[in-house]
């Protein structure tokens, strides 16, 4: 029993020596972790998409329709880029990425006005770009609206009614909107907690790969086996061990810049949301070592790595719900580990539900940690026969 | 020479199996994937949960006509918001419309004020959006008609009422892609993100393995060669991935082809040269995939595509514009997707020329970047074999 711990540390030693002769380990972990998350931090200007340029195509030219346009550049959630009479001046705008929308006041608008023939008010909102759009579409409906309270408010003001019984004649039905566990509607905080997740857990796939896959590749797991007294568990658990600390220590330092310095909410518990995260580390180190033991060449395995951890951004569904995917592509999303993950996160930091809406994420988790012993007779016969392709 | 060169670098990239895998493969089947992925496009039948404690004809009409909508589905009917609540937190739901007591009483008083409380899972944007615009669109005609009552009751006549109420309607007109998908919108600039890291990974790959076998690859004829091979296998990705899979599978394609063609000409050399001038600094094949790996989710957000580029501050937005994709993307998504043009300019057609011309500054600024590099590169090289 002494002799494994003696030979875990020499095995340790001998890491962290590669591990400091190298300067790519430290870059692609704690350089990359720190980038990134002071990237996607400051991003997002606060979170919100508020203003968004739009163009208003006057054909109408009356006093009327200017004083509307006036009035609208005077609110300050619109963002009036450009005001023009040509429709096709606005159009080439937003062609070319200018403005998310277009409102068009059509000719003769004033004088229907006036004879209460109810002139149309036409929006144009770009798809092309998702957010830019939905937020100009909301704009424009807030113009919109405010012409016609405007206007309702002064025939009732005329008539002679106080404005507290106007306010509920021209809105006797009201929503009100909760947006549950994210009150601001900050898409950053939505956003970046599952992204910078994903990024370390990219990391840890990754660097895992590495650090077994360039042993391989430079023929020295003979060496690393020896220095583990010939025994496999010995010379991975001595090996990962470094790796791992450090891991733990950017999923911690995750956690506390996102939960307590840039304030981002959790409902639930705090322990059982950073449980999961470090379960999820271990599950992409796992499948790190699942990948590197099915495909024992270093390229190759980084290769397939990549591309598979890639994909887990799209299919964890934090973006595009997995309840629209279809239903092969629904089976894959339990393949990635970031998938669990989100699902653990939602729970703990969203609904602060109760343990037993996790406990199967968790799980899920463990198992990819089950299955990378699975590829352990083979990754061992690689690492002794050293018999697959240096590259 | 150089055509010997050229030919000898296209060999070499085809008798490594890990660049075939990037170059190729995850070039041609990665779109294919994306596609499946987003495949449905709009998300459809979100559940909500139903509190109706007014229990009303009128709360009745409100949710009949919700539920009418495709975006939602009226999953479940409960007695209490704890039991609504409960639904939402085990994901049974992800929305919950809340009718109190005197929702019908409100409305019958011709000075009341009517709540609906609205409640939203925010755990994807996507649900925000299916549940309020809907719920929205029922509130605002709802409530017309509630409006229209009132008011005639005061004894207007019907076409004053309505003119009163809405003096003037709006009609909305969703351009470019009109079915607002959300894989209308990701996927075209998804596609620009394959050719760009693929590319940009192995272009990073090829370089550390001709480091490690201590290639000469620094003279400005091996620099020419090897851009000459990869845009020629590139072109070729290129014409298939962004010409012939929108077609094909029913990805926003308005543009015109000899645009895109040209789009693909200075986008493919900026990425190249980009790409050479970074390899320079990749010691090992390996190397580059490890630390580079997440620059496709920076250069993704940084590129002002999926979060506006109006709302990113100045100085991520100048560093995104030295990156090839930041204009390669825009301008594809501007002629593919909105249908502005290079070649077919006219009064109602906007030109995708800035971005054209930005791609080839930095075609240019990165190509002489790439030989004072490779300069000092083959210098240092130099030294260490006469050491």
């Amino acid at each position: 029993m002494k002799y494994i711990f003696i030979n875990i540390w020499r095995v340790m030693k001998r890491e962290l020596h590669m591990m400091f002769a190298r300067p790519l380990y430290m870059f692609a972990s704690v350089g990359v972790m720190l980038l990134s998350t002071f990237f996607f931090l400051t991003l997002m200007r606060g979170g919100t998409a508020e203003k968004m340029p739009v163009a208003v195509v006057d054909l109408d030219q009356t006093t009327i329709s200017r004083r509307l346009i006036h009035e609208m550049q005077a609110t300050p959630s619109v963002d009036i880029q450009l005001v023009t009479n040509s429709y096709p001046e606005a159009r080439i705008a937003m062609q070319s990425g200018k403005i998310y929308g277009i409102l068009v006041i059509r000719e003769g608008f004033y004088s229907d006005l006036v004879d209460f023939k109810r002139p149309q008010l036409d929006f144009y909102v770009t798809n092309a770009y998702t957010v830019g759009g939905n937020t100009a579409y909301k704009q424009l409906l807030t113009m919109a609206n405010l012409t016609s309270g405007a206007f309702q408010r002064e025939v009732l003001r005329k008539k002679g009614l106080p404005d507290d019984i106007i306010m509920h004649r021209i809105q006797p039905l009201a929503v009100e909107g909760h947006m549950v566990a994210n009150p601001w509607g900050n898409y950053s905080v939505y956003l970046v907690s599952t992204i910078l997740p994903g990024i370390l857990g990219l990391i840890c796939l990754m660097l895992t790969i590495f650090a077994v896959g360039f042993e391989l590749k430079m023929r020295t797991s003979h060496a690393w086996l020896q220095a583990a007294g010939g025994n496999y568990t010995v010379a991975m658990i001595g090996k990962l061990i470094p790796y791992t600390l450090i891991y733990i220590i950017l999923g911690v330092g995750c956690h506390v810049i996102l939960y307590h310095f840039a304030g981002f909410p959790v409902y639930g518990s705090h322990a059982r949301l950073m449980f999961g995260l470090l379960l999820f580390i271990f599950a992409m180190e796992a499948l790190g070592i699942t990948l590197i033991g099915l495909l024992p060449t270093l390229r190759d395995a980084l290769s397939i790595g990549a591309l598979y951890s890639m994909l887990g951004f799209s299919l964890s569904g934090f973006t595009y719900p997995q309840m629209s995917m279809l239903a092969p592509i629904k089976a894959l999303t339990y393949l990635e580990p970031l998938r669990h993950y989100y699902l653990l996160y939602v729970n703990e930091a969203l609904m602060a539900g109760p343990i037993q809406n996790t406990i199967h994420c968790m799980l899920a988790l463990v198992a990819f940690m089950l299955v990378s012993l699975l590829v352990s007779p083979r990754l061992h016969s690689a690492l002794v026969n050293q018999n697959y392709p240096l590259k | 020479m150089v055509n010997g060169k050229i030919a000898n670098e296209i060999r070499r990239i085809f008798r490594d199996p890990g660049v075939v895998v990037i170059f190729i493969v995850a070039t041609l089947a990665y779109p294919l994937l994306y596609k499946a992925i987003y495949w449905n496009e709009q998300i459809t039948n979100v559940p909500v949960a139903v509190v109706d404690l007014s229990n009303s004809p009128q709360s009745r009409a409100f949710l009949h006509k919700w539920n009418a909508a495709p975006d939602i589905c009226l999953t479940h009917t409960c007695t209490s918001m704890a039991e609504a609540e409960q639904l939402l937190r085990d994901q049974n739901v992800h929305g919950i419309i809340y009718f109190p007591r005197d929702f019908a009483a409100q409305l019958a008083d011709p000075l009341g004020q009517a709540h609906i409380s609205l409640y939203c899972d925010m755990s994807s944007f996507l649900y925000m959006k299916a549940i309020y615009l809907s719920c929205n669109q029922v509130m605002l005609e709802q409530m017309r008609n509630i409006q229209i009552d009132r008011y005639e009751q005061m004894g207007m006549g019907e076409e004053f009422a309505w003119a009163l109420v809405q003096d003037a309607p709006y009609h909305e007109i969703a351009l470019f892609t009109p079915t607002g998908g959300y894989g209308s919108f990701l996927i075209p600039a998804v596609l620009m993100l394959i050719l760009h890291q693929t590319l940009f990974f192995g272009i990073c790959m090829l370089g550390g393995t001709a480091r490690e076998e201590n290639m000469d690859q620094y003279s400005l004829e091996s620099l020419l060669a090897r851009a000459a091979a990869y845009f020629v296998i590139y072109f070729g990705l290129s014409v298939i991935v962004l010409g012939l899979y929108p077609r094909l599978f029913d990805i926003p394609h308005v543009g015109a082809i000899d645009d895109i063609l040209l789009l693909i000409v200075p986008y493919l050399l900026a990425i190249i040269f980009f790409s050479l001038c970074v390899s320079v600094f990749i010691r090992n094949r390996e190397s580059g995939l490890v630390l580079l790996i997440s620059s496709s989710l920076i250069f993704l957000f940084m590129a002002g595509i999926s979060w506006p580029k109006e709302m990113i501050p100045d100085a991520w937005w100048y560093i995104a514009c030295c990156i090839p994709y930041t204009h390669g993307a825009h301008a594809f998504i501007h002629i593919n997707s909105m249908g502005a043009s290079l070649l077919h300019t006219n009064h109602f057609t906007a030109s995708a020329m800035p971005e054209w011309i930005a791609l080839w500054i930095q075609t240019g600024a990165y190509f002489l970047f790439a030989c004072l590099l490779f300069f000092f590169r083959k210098r240092q090289g130099n030294k260490a074999a006469k050491q």
